[in-house]
């Protein structure tokens, strides 16, 4: 039992369409409808005390998306899981909980995410080829590309930002397996990284889905599971 | 059965693709295979304002509960969408299951406004159904139509099967029925027709002859048949406890411009001010109890999640059990964390502690609405508040802590001279005047007041129908005349005010017969779409329109009709007898007022359906 946990939680191809506000609201009306007792913020407009660890833009499905949530009564994770469950749309599942002792939120502590990028290429490649090129690109100590921001787009460097990656060969098409820098400082988004690729190396990459699997917490120099850090 | 597909080509390159995606909480899933009936529910607009709907989310649920029937819904795709889908050959589809309109039974339209007459017509089009009610055979579905516009069929009468008259809840089931039976009876498309025809409510426009005069007026409408009736008379619930109302209304993923529980408190309207079509079509007002209102309140949270309920009516001040009924309501609310919104309000003490209550919103803008600017044109349309009024209830909301006040008003209201348009601005300031030195004001900085005018559109079924509109000229001087004023006198109003091209194709559409068929033809295939979005009206399009088919809006929009005149929806019966729309016209231009339902039976004729207040104990 606990008065606060934090959970894991997929979307699937059904849901991948909603865009990160989107999700929020979703959630919000999901826990209502279990009758747990969340906590609300004080204030002109109380609003239900849950951070979510990194947005997800419209497009990618996920099997890692973690969020943080408050409650008024102790609540036990299994009581939890289910009860959401029950409630939420198709396409979205809480996968697991823990009870959250420690005092960093979700949002703060996630510092890395792993992709699956599926993409197909006009002309196949065989694996020795394509291993190739990707080393090759991350030989480029800088790789430079436009970056939209608020305040417009400007250059930014994203070697340091990769972690690593390699291409696997699935039937007709590939699967580029990314880690990279995420979270609120130094996110690199799935499709900027695809477009530096198909900048620097002329690799004409198509697109055709993108998945996260997987976000770390950065604890003394080593990737932590989110759950692991929940007494930090 | 065809089912669309979609895929991430198409939907990840159109603004908010989850318009498009369905599979929201509530929706209904049924196999369709195994129903009966299958009924596509259209709205002719977004997504965002569809969903907003409260009468669809009614019928949806009345039809799905029956085991027999499927109900889906469809919404007119935004232009980015559409094009896609145009040149992917993708026919417009259902949200539910992906299924093409051509093969439902039944697709039914709401005509909420007339600027989305076209969107019927681009719907029908995208989704394989042929736009012209003649050119459907059997194979293809039935189209109807019903909704507030649907007291004037007649424009719309070649591209609809049939047309609703009234309230749906209960008719829905007997076309429903009657479907099934005809479709067992292995009869063909014509026969259906005949049969509903003979349901009260419904109305078949293939079955009525309409013989013009040669000045253009209609002389007379009549039935091809014996089982059509020669006046079709509207249908109402007289007693909204009795039916359904949804508690598990659908909840979209994306922000919708209504995106709350809505509670239907009750339908009509006591007031009887002389240019609203709802006042007179939706009588008689009828209530539905507090202790319903409880109930549905507390399931609907349960059941969506929705953190908000709107209370829902033409006049929420007038409900009889307010004060007690929001007591109890915002007991629940305030526990459950739900905020409660109140709009169609008058301010008064009452009001501004409940609203005080009842949402923890920031006060930021509080709405009136006088119509008019002087006291003498209050009077001509039957609008009961005073100068004196509004200065008191402006001075309440100031007092309690609201800073900005935004007042309605029309243009080109019958009799207004530019007195009375000048009278919008000096009522304006003379409210900044009587609130200058209220506690709650600062020092030296005073309130902010916009007034926002709208052009006066006369519409069938009120004593103004007769009446001619303003010209696009008159309107647009009208407008700069008060804007200049306004400019010359205080830096404090802001002036909003709406294109009076849009007022006129909207005016041509409410008061037209069945010849404008033709002209909204013409203008879909000159590209005319989504017409209540400015940014997609163009009136040469509609002008263009006009000519070609040798017709004038004009006739329609700006010519004073005789009392004598055959109108084109003479053949429906609202309830609302025509005697008493000419007196209330004639008193208009007196200046003489009618009393509202609660203080007195004017009898208007809506005693004839027996119910709510015009049966009530007063």
């Amino acid at each position: 039992m606990a008065r606060a946990l934090r959970f894991r939680f997929s979307r699937n191809e059904k849901l991948k369409y909603l865009a990160h506000l989107d999700m929020l609201r979703l959630f919000e009306r999901a826990l209502k409808r279990t009758g747990l007792p969340v906590s609300y913020t004080q204030g002109f407009n109380p609003r239900q005390k849950i951070v979510f660890g990194l947005p997800i833009a419209v497009g990618l499905t996920s099997s890692a998306e973690y969020a943080d949530i408050e409650f008024d009564g102790d609540v036990a994770p299994e009581t939890f899981v289910s009860k959401l469950n029950e409630t939420l749309p198709d396409g979205a599942e809480v996968l697991d909980a823990v009870p959250l002792c420690g005092k960093s939120s979700i949002m703060s502590i996630i510092a890395s995410a792993k992709y699956e990028i599926r993409f197909t290429l006009p002309k196949p490649l065989e694996q020795d080829e394509i291993d190739g090129i990707i080393s090759g690109f991350l030989n480029n100590n800088d790789i430079t590309v436009m970056k939209k921001t608020k305040s417009g787009t400007k250059p930014v460097n994203i070697r340091p930002l990769i972690y690593s990656l390699s291409v696997g060969i699935d039937g007709g098409s590939y699967i580029l397996y990314a880690f990279v820098s995420a979270g609120s400082e130094n996110n690199l988004r799935p499709d900027l990284l695809v477009e530096a690729i198909r900048q620097k190396t002329g690799l004409p990459v198509e697109t055709e889905s993108i998945h996260r699997s997987a976000m770390y917490a950065s604890a003394f120099n080593e990737w932590k599971d989110p759950f692991e850090v929940a007494d930090d | 059965m065809m089912k669309v597909k979609l895929d991430d080509k198409l939907l990840l390159k159109v603004e908010k693709p989850a318009k498009y995606t369905g599979n929201e909480w509530n929706m209904v899933r049924k196999d369709p295979e195994k129903v009966e009936v299958r009924f596509a529910f259209a709205f002719p607009d977004d997504y965002e304002i569809g969903m907003s709907h409260l009468g669809m989310k009614i019928l949806y649920h009345i039809m799905n509960r029956r085991e027999d029937t499927y109900c889906e819904r469809v919404f007119a795709p935004w232009v980015d969408m559409e094009s896609l889908m145009r040149e992917r050959g993708i026919p417009l589809y259902t949200l539910e299951t992906y299924t093409p309109l051509y093969e439902f039974d039944i697709v039914g339209f709401t005509l909420q406004y007339e600027m989305s007459y076209t969107n019927v017509l681009n719907m029908l089009d995208l989704g394989g159904i042929p736009v012209l009610a003649k050119e459907r055979n059997e194979g293809h579905p039935f189209v109807c139509a019903g909704g507030p516009c649907a007291v004037n069929p007649e424009p719309m009468a070649d591209f609809i099967d049939f047309f609703v008259i009234g309230e749906g809840e209960e008719v829905i089931n007997e076309i429903i029925d009657t479907y099934r039976e005809w479709k067992s009876s292995g009869s063909g498309r014509e026969e259906f027709l005949e049969r509903i025809a003979g349901i009260e409510g419904v109305y078949v426009p293939s079955l009525y002859d309409v013989v013009y005069n040669d000045d253009g007026t209609v002389k007379q409408v009549t039935p091809k048949s014996g089982n059509a009736p020669d006046v079709i008379r509207k249908r109402i619930i007289r007693d909204l406890d009795s039916v359904d109302f949804p508690d598990d209304v659908i909840v979209p993923y994306i922000g919708t411009v209504h995106d709350r529980i809505m509670l239907e408190l009750f339908r009509g309207c006591i007031r009887g001010c002389r240019f609203c079509q709802a006042g007179f079509i939706y009588r008689p007002v009828r209530e539905r109890s507090p202790e319903r209102l409880e109930e549905l309140a507390k399931n609907s949270v349960k059941k969506t999640g929705y953190d908000e309920i709107s209370l829902v009516s033409l006049s929420t001040s007038d409900y009889s059990a307010l004060p007690e009924f929001c007591d109890n309501l915002l007991r629940f609310t305030e526990k459950e964390h739900v905020s409660l919104s109140l709009p169609s309000l008058r301010v008064d003490n009452f009001s501004l502690g409940l609203m005080e209550r009842a949402s923890k919103v920031r006060k930021s803008g509080l709405t009136f609405a006088p119509e008019a600017g002087t006291q003498r044109l209050r009077d001509v349309i039957n609008k009961g508040v005073t100068d004196e009024d509004l200065k008191a209830s402006v001075q309440l909301a100031v007092a309690g802590g609201w800073d900005s006040v935004k007042l309605y008003f029309m243009l080109g209201l019958p009799t207004e001279t530019m007195e009375d348009v000048e009278g919008i601005a000096d009522l304006g300031i003379s409210i900044i005047e009587s609130c200058r030195g209220l506690s709650g004001v600062q020092e030296g900085k005073g309130i902010h007041i916009t007034l926002s005018t709208s052009c006066f559109v006369p519409k069938p079924f009120t004593p103004f129908q007769w009446e001619p509109m303003d010209s696009i000229e008159a309107l647009t001087e009208k407008q700069h005349h008060l804007k200049d004023i306004i400019r010359k006198r205080t830096r404090r109003i802001k002036y909003q005010y709406h294109d009076p091209r849009v007022s006129h194709m909207e005016a041509v559409l409410a008061r037209g017969d069945r010849r404008l068929g033709k002209v909204i033809h013409t203008a879909w295939k000159l590209g005319a779409k989504f017409d209540g979005w400015d940014e997609h009206f163009s009136f040469e399009r509609w002008q263009k329109a006009f000519e070609e088919n040798g017709l004038d809006s004009a006739f329609y929009a700006n010519r004073r009709r005789d009392f004598s005149e055959v109108l084109p929806w003479d053949h429906i019966d609202v309830g609302i007898n025509r005697k008493f729309l000419m007196e209330e016209c004639k008193k208009a231009h007196e200046g003489d007022l009618t009393r509202n339902c609660a203080s007195g039976c004017s009898n208007c004729g809506a005693a004839v359906f027996k119910a709510g207040i015009c049966v009530r104990k007063r």
